[in-house]
C-alpha cells in the first residue's frame, strides 16, 4: 500500500491514508463533519447518520465514518439538504427523552447539546415523547440516567472494546431500546 | 437406504419414484400446506384412509405440498391410470365416500372437479398423466391459472414433499448431477448472469455478480445463507414454496456451494413456520442419506452441508447483515456495509445470501440455459415471480406470473375482482416496505424498475388489494405502526423518526390532523428514507409517501372535513350507517328513539338531519345498507324504510302542525341576511331548509311551475306519489323558505342581479340535459329522449308512445322509462351494452320491472335505428358484445362482436345518462371543469365567483338524490359560516336524551321488506308500487339495530 491517495473534500483536495474512513481523513484535516456515535479509538457503527455526506456518483447518502476513502472520491460535506437533515436528526433526538438543559449536569459539556447549537437547531417541531425511564442509582459511585441517553453506544463500545468487560449492551429494539447492565440488572449487581 | 453414486443408481431411485406417483391404481392425493390444513385436509385425509381401510380399496393415498389456489382449499389431486390428474376442490370429509365411489366405477366426481392436468412440465423433468375428460377444463384454462407460468412452483402441489423420490422422478437433483459431472463452475456462475436472474427477495441485485464475488473471494470457509425470515404480512410464498418442495431449494444451494466454494450452507427460517420447518429438516436429512448432501455428494468428491436455523421472529432479521449478526448469536441488529458479506459476513467469512425464492430459479437454468429463462419475463426482469394475491379479490392464493404482467392481470383476470362488486381502490405491493399503487395505474407492468419509479418496491411478492372499504390513511398508519415496532433501535432516523410519523398518522385518523401535519409526514419521509442505516428504515416511509401522492384527498379528507370516506377510522364516524349516508343521518338516534316509542322526537330527529325523509325514504339508494354490521349476522336493518314510516306517520296525521311549530322554534333568529337558491329540486330544497332554519331570508327560483325537480318530474308516481313530495315541500315552506317558480335563471334573472339582491346564492339546477347517442337513425320520429319523457308523462301530458317500446340505458331513468311505458300499455325491451352486475340502477327496480314484464337484452350495443320511408321507426339493430379488458372503472369494457340482432319497434327511448345544460353553465361565467361541470372547492362547495356556491348534480354529473341532498345541506353549512363568520352548525340540531346501551343479544327479527303490489296489478297503475312497513314491523327493524354508535370506552 502507498500512502499517496487524495480525495476531495467540498472542493479542497486533500491526501488520505487507504483503508481510513472518510470522517477520521476529514477530521483529520480540519474538516468538520458532526457525529454523535463516532469516537476515536472505537469501532464505527454508523448509528447517528449525522456523519452522512454526499459523494459524487453515488446517488445514496453515506456515513463518513464507515466509508473508507477512495483515491479521486469527490465528497460534499455541506448542502441543504444534509443540513436539514442533520437538523432533523438532532431534533428527533431532543422529542425522543428528556432533555432539559437547564437542570442536566452535562449543560454546557454536552456533545448533543454543542451540535445543536453549531448546526443552529433553535427550537423543536416534533412532539415531545416524555417516556417514564428509569434512572439506576443503585451503584456507589455513578447513575445511569436513561433521560439523558441517546442511544450512541459509545459506553457500550469502550466497555467492549477498550475495557473488554462488555457490561453494557442495548435491549429491546425501535423506541423501546435502553441501555441494559449486564442481561438487564442493577449496575450495583454487576461484578464491576 | 440406496446411496446414489452413479446414473444407474440416480435412474433406480427416479423409477421408484414414477410408480408412486403414476401408480397401478387410482392415487389420490392431499394438498397438505398449512393453508390446506388450515381449511380442514387433516379431515379430509383420516376420511379418505379409513374409507379405503374399511372398504379394502387398492388406492394411493398421499399427500402432497399446495398446488396455490388457497380459495378453493383443501384441494384434492385424483388420478386414474391412463387419465388426467384431476384436481377437486373445497373437499370435505362427508366427500370422499361419493369420490371412493366415483373412482372405483372410473369416473371423476363432476361436481367438485377444479380443472385437469393431462401432462406437467417440472422443467426438470416432465409427467405425462392421461388423457380424457374434456369436460373438466385444462389446468390453465381456468381464469387463476391463465397466463401463470409454474417455474419456481413447478413441482409444489404435484409431490409428496415429504417423499425424495419422487422428487427425484419429476427431475429433481438432475441440475445439480449436471452440474457436478459437466465439473465447469465458472459455467454455471455465468449462466445465472446469462440468464440476468435477480435477487428475489426484494432488492433485485443480479444473483450472478454475488455468486462471482464470492467465488472470487479467498477463505478456507465460505458460507451460503437461504433468507427464509419471510415477515411481511400477508406474504407466504416461501413458507408454501418449502412446505410444498423443500428439495428444490436444497438442491439449488447445493449448486450454489459448487460454484461458489462454499462448504457450508445455512437455512435461516422464520420459527412461526413450522410446517416448513419440519418438511425441510426432513428433506435434509434424507437429502444426507442419499448421497446428495453431506460428504462426497453423488460420488464427486463435493462435500456441502446444510443446517437449518430458526429465526427468533425480528422482522429486520430479513435485512442480510441483521440475519448474519443473529445467526452469530448477537442481537438481530443491521451493520454498515461495506464491509459486504461478500467479503466478510458470517464470523467474518465470506457469505453469500439469497432468497428461498432465489434459489428455486437455480435448477431450471443450470437445466436449460439462461436463452430459455430469458424468454420469460421483461428484458430488464427476466422469468418469473411468485406472489400472494390477497385481500379484496375473489381468487386468492399463490401466482407465479412471468415479470412484467400488468397489475389488472392480477386484479381482474387472476384475481376475479372483487367479490361484493365494490370498485378497488389501490394495490399494495411489497409490503411494509412497498407502496400503494392507485386503480388509474393498473396498466403498470410489474417488474422491479417501474414499481420504483411508482414509490413501491416489488419486494418479497405480497400482493394486497383494496378497495373502497378501505381507508388508505388507515393503510399507512397500518405500516407505519409495524415498521415502527420493527425497527431495530439502532440509528435515529428509524428508531425516532418512524415513532414520530406513527403519531402524525395517528392524530390524522382520529381528525386531529392538521394540513402541516401532511408536510411534516412528507418531509420526515423523506428524511427516513435518505438517512437510515438499513433497507428497513430506507424502505417504511414507502406506505406513507406512496399514499400521500396517490391518494392526498382521503388524507385532506380526513383534515378538513374529518371524514373518513371508507369508514375505517372510528372516531371520525358515528357508526357505519351514518358515514356512509350522504347526509350523516344519525340513523341509530331515529332507530333508538323509534323503539322508546318517541315517534314525535324521532320525526324531529329525522327531518333535522334529512328535510326530505318520505321521499328519499322511497327512492335512496341506501348505502347505509351495504354498510350494515347487522348484515353480518343475517341481513341490514332496513333503514331507509323506517325513516318513510315516521315520515309518513306525521305528515298525513294531525300532529303536523305541532311539528311544524317545533321544528319553527328550533329556528334561529333571524340574521336579516338575503340567500338565493336557485333550483327547487332535492338539492336546493335542503340547501334553503337548512338556511332557513339558520335564520337566514330564503327566496328558492325555479323554472317549472311547482318544487321538487326531479323528484316530482323524473320520478313516476309509482315509485313516489306527488301528494307525499307536496307534504314535504309543504314543511319547508312552513318554515318560511319562500319560492319563485315559473322563473329561470339567467334568461330571467342575471346572476349579476342575483349578486346585488343577495347576501350568497346557491347554484344547483341539476342535470336537465339528455345525453345523445350518436348513431343513424336518432333523427327518425320515435326516437325520444328519456327525461323529457318522463317528465311529460308526470305532468300528465298524452305521449305518443307505440306499442313496442326499445329503452337504451342501464342507469335508474332507464328503468323509469321502461316501467312508465309498460303503465302506458306498451311491451318494452331495454337494451343494455354491459352486464346484469354493471348495471348503475338500484337493483331491486330492475327485479321489479323484470316482474312487470319488461324484457332486458343485456351485452348488447345498440347499432343503427330503422325507418320507415315516412320517417318512422320499425326497427332497431344492435350488435352482440362480449366483455373484453377491464376498464379504469373496473368494469369489461364491452367489445362488438359480429352477431347482430334486430329488434322491431316503434319508439326508442334514450336513457344513456344526463349532463350539465352547457348554455348554463358557459352563461353563468363560472369557471367549469373538463367534465362540463361547475368547478367548486372541494369542501366548501364555493365556485369561482365569490359569493356563489353550487352543489348536486351540477358539480357532480348526474348522481342520486341524497348524494346530492347532501351537496346542499353541507352547502347551507359553508354559506352560513361564510355569511356570519361562526361556527354554529352544530347547535342548531337539537339533543336528545336516549337510551345508549346496546342490545344484551341482537333481537331474533329478521328484516322487513316492503310489499310490494302483485306485479300484474301494479304494473297497470301509476299507484305507488309498494306498501310502506306496519308500525309493528318499523318496531321490530329499530329492535334489530346493534347500536355501532354506543362507545363502551373499554377499547
Amino acid at each position: 500500500m502507498n500512502n499517496k491517495i487524495s480525495i476531495r473534500i467540498d472542493g479542497e483536495l486533500i491526501p488520505a491514508t487507504p483503508g481510513a474512513s472518510l470522517l477520521e481523513t476529514a477530521l483529520a484535516h480540519g474538516k468538520f463533519i458532526p457525529s454523535l456515535c463516532h469516537m476515536k479509538g472505537l469501532s464505527s457503527v454508523g448509528a447517528c447518520r449525522l456523519c452522512l455526506v454526499e459523494v459524487a456518483g453515488v446517488n445514496r447518502l453515506l456515513p463518513a465514518c464507515t466509508t473508507p476513502v477512495q483515491d479521486g472520491m469527490s465528497v460534499t460535506t455541506q448542502s441543504d439538504k444534509l443540513r436539514r437533515y442533520r437538523k432533523i436528526t438532532l431534533e428527533l433526538l431532543f422529542a425522543e427523552r428528556n432533555h432539559v438543559c437547564a437542570v442536566c449536569v452535562s449543560n454546557s459539556h454536552c456533545d448533543l447539546q454543542s451540535l445543536a447549537q453549531r448546526l443552529g437547531v433553535t427550537s423543536v417541531r416534533y412532539p415531545y415523547t416524555f417516556p417514564k425511564v428509569p434512572v439506576d442509582l443503585t451503584h456507589k459511585k455513578f447513575a445511569l440516567d436513561q433521560n439523558r441517553c441517546i442511544l450512541c453506544t459509545r459506553c457500550v463500545r469502550v466497555c467492549a472494546e477498550v475495557e473488554g468487560a462488555h457490561v453494557w449492551a442495548v435491549s429491546s429494539r425501535g423506541v423501546g431500546s435502553r441501555l441494559v447492565c449486564e442481561l438487564n440488572r442493577a449496575w450495583a449487581d454487576s461484578r464491576y | 437406504m440406496p446411496r446414489i453414486t452413479d446414473l444407474s443408481s440416480f435412474n433406480e431411485a427416479r423409477e421408484a419414484g414414477l410408480a408412486k406417483l403414476l401408480p397401478p391404481t387410482p392415487r389420490i392425493a392431499i394438498g397438505m400446506g398449512t393453508c390446506g390444513t388450515g381449511n380442514g385436509a387433516e379431515a379430509v385425509l383420516q376420511s379418505f384412509s379409513d374409507a379405503i381401510n374399511q372398504r379394502g380399496l387398492s388406492i394411493a393415498l398421499a399427500r402432497t405440498g399446495c398446488f396455490g389456489f388457497c380459495a378453493a382449499e383443501p384441494l384434492v389431486n385424483v388420478w386414474l391410470p391412463g387419465k388426467p390428474l384431476v384436481i377437486l376442490q373445497r373437499v370435505q370429509p362427508n366427500d370422499t365416500a361419493a369420490i371412493l365411489d366415483d373412482l372405483t366405477a372410473g369416473r371423476i366426481p363432476a361436481g367438485l372437479a377444479l380443472c385437469r392436468i393431462d401432462e406437467w412440465d417440472h422443467i426438470t423433468g416432465h409427467v405425462k398423466y392421461g388423457s380424457g375428460f374434456p369436460e373438466i377444463p385444462l389446468w390453465n384454462e381456468i381464469p387463476f391459472f391463465k397466463g401463470q407460468k409454474k417455474i419456481v412452483l413447478r413441482n409444489c402441489g404435484l409431490i409428496d414433499p415429504t417423499d425424495i423420490e419422487e422428487f427425484l422422478a419429476v427431475g429433481g437433483y438432475q441440475a445439480l448431477y449436471k452440474a457436478l459431472i459437466d465439473a465447469n463452475p465458472a459455467s454455471i456462475v455465468e449462466s445465472i448472469k446469462a440468464a440476468k436472474l435477480r435477487g428475489r427477495g426484494g432488492a433485485g441485485f443480479q444473483t450472478g455478480s454475488k455468486w462471482e464475488f464470492l467465488s472470487k473471494a479467498k477463505a478456507d470457509r465460505k458460507y451460503l445463507i437461504c433468507n427464509a425470515d419471510e415477515g411481511d404480512p400477508g406474504a407466504y410464498m416461501n413458507r408454501n414454496e418449502i412446505e410444498s418442495d423443500p428439495h428444490s431449494l436444497i438442491e439449488g444451494m447445493i449448486i450454489g456451494g459448487y460454484v461458489t466454494g462454499a462448504s457450508h450452507g445455512i437455512v435461516y427460517v422464520r420459527a412461526e413456520y413450522p410446517l416448513a420447518v419440519h418438511r425441510l429438516e426432513t428433506a435434509i436429512h434424507q437429502a444426507e442419506e442419499w448421497g446428495l448432501l453431506g460428504d462426497n455428494i453423488l460420488g464427486r468428491g463435493f462435500n456441502f452441508r446444510l443446517q437449518l436455523i430458526e429465526g427468533a421472529g425480528a422482522f429486520v432479521c430479513g435485512e442480510e447483515t441483521a440475519l448474519i449478526r443473529s445467526l452469530e448469536g448477537k442481537a438481530g441488529r443491521p451493520t454498515p456495509r461495506p464491509p459486504y458479506p461478500a467479503d466478510s459476513g458470517l464470523f467474518g467469512q465470506p457469505t453469500n445470501i439469497n432468497n428461498v425464492e432465489t434459489w428455486y430459479n437455480v435448477a431450471p437454468i443450470v437445466v436449460k440455459g439462461p436463452a430459455w429463462f430469458t424468454e420469460t419475463g421483461s428484458p430488464k426482469s427476466p422469468g418469473t415471480k411468485v406472489f400472494s394475491l390477497v385481500g379484496k379479490v375473489v381468487n386468492t392464493g399463490l401466482v407465479e406470473m412471468p415479470l412484467g404482467t400488468p397489475l389488472k392481470t392480477f386484479v381482474y383476470d387472476v384475481g376475479g375482482g372483487t367479490a361484493n362488486d365494490r370498485a378497488v381502490k389501490a394495490v399494495q405491493t411489497g409490503g411494509p416496505s412497498g407502496g400503494c399503487i392507485p386503480q388509474e395505474m393498473f396498466d403498470t407492468p410489474v417488474d422491479y424498475e417501474t414499481l420504483a419509479q411508482l414509490g413501491s418496491i416489488m419486494g418479497s411478492g405480497g400482493m394486497v388489494v383494496m378497495d373502497e372499504d378501505n381507508c388508505m390513511v388507515d393503510v399507512a398508519r397500518y405500516f407505519i405502526e409495524f415498521t415502527h415496532s420493527e425497527s431495530c433501535g439502532k440509528c435515529i432516523p428509524c428508531r425516532v423518526g418512524l415513532d414520530k410519523s406513527l403519531h402524525y398518522l395517528n392524530r390524522i385518523t382520529q381528525g386531529k390532523g392538521t394540513e402541516a401535519d401532511l408536510a411534516t409526514l412528507d418531509e420526515l419521509g423523506r428524511m427516513i428514507r435518505d438517512t437510515s442505516l438499513c433497507g428497513l428504515g430506507q424502505t417504511a416511509p414507502n406506505p406513507v409517501l406512496t399514499t400521500m401522492r396517490h391518494f392526498r384527498h382521503e388524507f385532506e379528507d380526513h383534515i378538513r372535513a374529518s371524514r373518513c370516506r371508507a369508514g375505517v377510522c372510528e372516531d371520525l364516524a358515528l357508526s357505519p350507517c351514518e358515514n356512509s349516508c350522504p347526509l350523516h343521518m344519525n340513523i341509530p338516534r331515529f332507530l333508538q328513539l323509534l323503539k322508546e316509542d318517541r315517534l314525535e322526537d324521532a320525526f324531529v330527529s329525522v327531518v333535522m338531519d334529512n328535510p326530505l325523509p318520505a321521499s328519499t325514504g322511497r327512492v335512496c339508494q341506501h348505502p347505509c345498507d351495504d354498510r350494515c354490521r347487522r348484515s353480518g349476522i343475517d341481513s341490514a336493518v332496513n333503514m331507509r324504510e323506517v325513516h318513510r314510516h315516521i315520515a309518513d306517520s306525521i305528515y298525513p296525521s294531525p300532529r303536523f302542525p305541532d311539528l311544524v311549530a317545533r321544528l319553527s322554534a328550533l329556528r334561529k333568529p333571524s340574521t336579516g341576511l338575503r340567500c338565493a337558491v336557485v333550483g327547487a329540486g332535492p338539492t336546493g330544497l335542503a340547501c334553503a331548509f337548512y338556511l332557513r332554519m339558520l335564520g337566514h331570508d330564503v327566496m328558492v327560483y325555479d323554472s317549472n311551475p311547482n318544487a321538487g325537480g326531479m323528484l316530482r318530474y323524473a320520478l313516476p308516481d309509482y315509485r313516489l306519489p306527488k301528494e307525499v313530495l307536496d307534504r314535504e315541500v309543504e314543511l319547508i315552506k312552513l318554515i318560511g323558505v319562500d319560492f319563485t317558480f315559473n322563473t329561470r335563471v339567467p334568461a330571467d334573472i342575471s346572476l349579476n342581479e342575483l349578486d346585488q339582491r343577495y347576501n350568497a346564492v346557491f347554484l344547483a339546477i341539476g342535470t336537465w340535459k339528455e345525453n345523445w347517442v350518436y348513431l343513424p337513425g336518432t333523427e327518425l320520429t320515435g326516437v325520444i329522449p328519456a327525461l323529457p319523457f318522463l317528465e311529460s308523462v308526470s305532468k300528465r301530458e298524452t305521449v305518443p308512445l307505440g306499442k313496442r317500446v326499445i329503452v337504451i340505458g342501464g342507469g335508474n331513468a332507464a328503468i323509469d322509462s321502461a316501467r312508465t311505458a309498460l303503465r302506458l300499455g306498451s311491451g318494452v325491451t331495454i337494451l343494455y351494452r354491459r352486464e346484469r352486475k354493471d348495471m348503475p340502477a338500484i337493483p331491486e327496480e330492475t327485479e321489479a320491472a323484470e316482474a312487470e314484464g319488461a324484457k332486458i337484452a343485456f351485452l348488447a350495443s345498440p347499432h343503427r335505428i330503422v325507418g320507415s320511408p315516412d320517417g318512422r321507426v320499425t326497427a332497431i339493430e344492435a350488435v352482440k358484445t362480449r366483455l373484453g379488458e377491464y376498464d379504469s372503472s373496473g368494469r369489461r369494457r364491452p367489445i362488438p362482436t359480429d352477431e347482430i340482432v334486430r329488434f322491431n319497434c316503434d319508439t326508442v327511448i334514450l336513457a344513456v345518462g344526463e349532463t350539465v345544460d352547457i348554455d348554463f353553465a358557459k352563461a353563468s361565467g363560472l369557471k367549469i371543469s373538463d367534465r362540463g361541470l361547475i368547478e367548486v372547492d372541494r369542501y366548501s362547495l364555493e365556485t369561482s365567483r365569490s359569493k356563489f356556491y353550487a352543489g348536486g348534480d351540477l358539480i357532480t354529473g348526474a348522481s342520486n338524490v341524497s348524494g346530492a341532498m347532501g351537496l346542499g345541506k353541507k352547502a347551507a353549512r359553508n354559506i352560513d359560516k361564510r355569511l356570519t363568520g361562526l361556527k354554529r352548525w352544530r347547535d342548531l340540531f337539537p339533543k336528545f336524551e336516549y337510551d345508549q346501551a346496546a342490545p344484551a343479544h341482537p333481537s331474533d327479527s329478521r328484516r322487513h321488506h316492503v310489499r310490494e303490489l302483485e306485479a300484474e296489478d301494479r304494473a297497470r297503475t301509476f299507484s305507488e308500487a309498494t306498501v310502506g312497513l306496519t308500525s309493528v314491523e318499523a318496531m321490530e327493524e329499530s329492535c334489530r339495530c346493534l347500536r355501532c354508535d354506543v362507545r363502551t370506552g373499554d377499547h
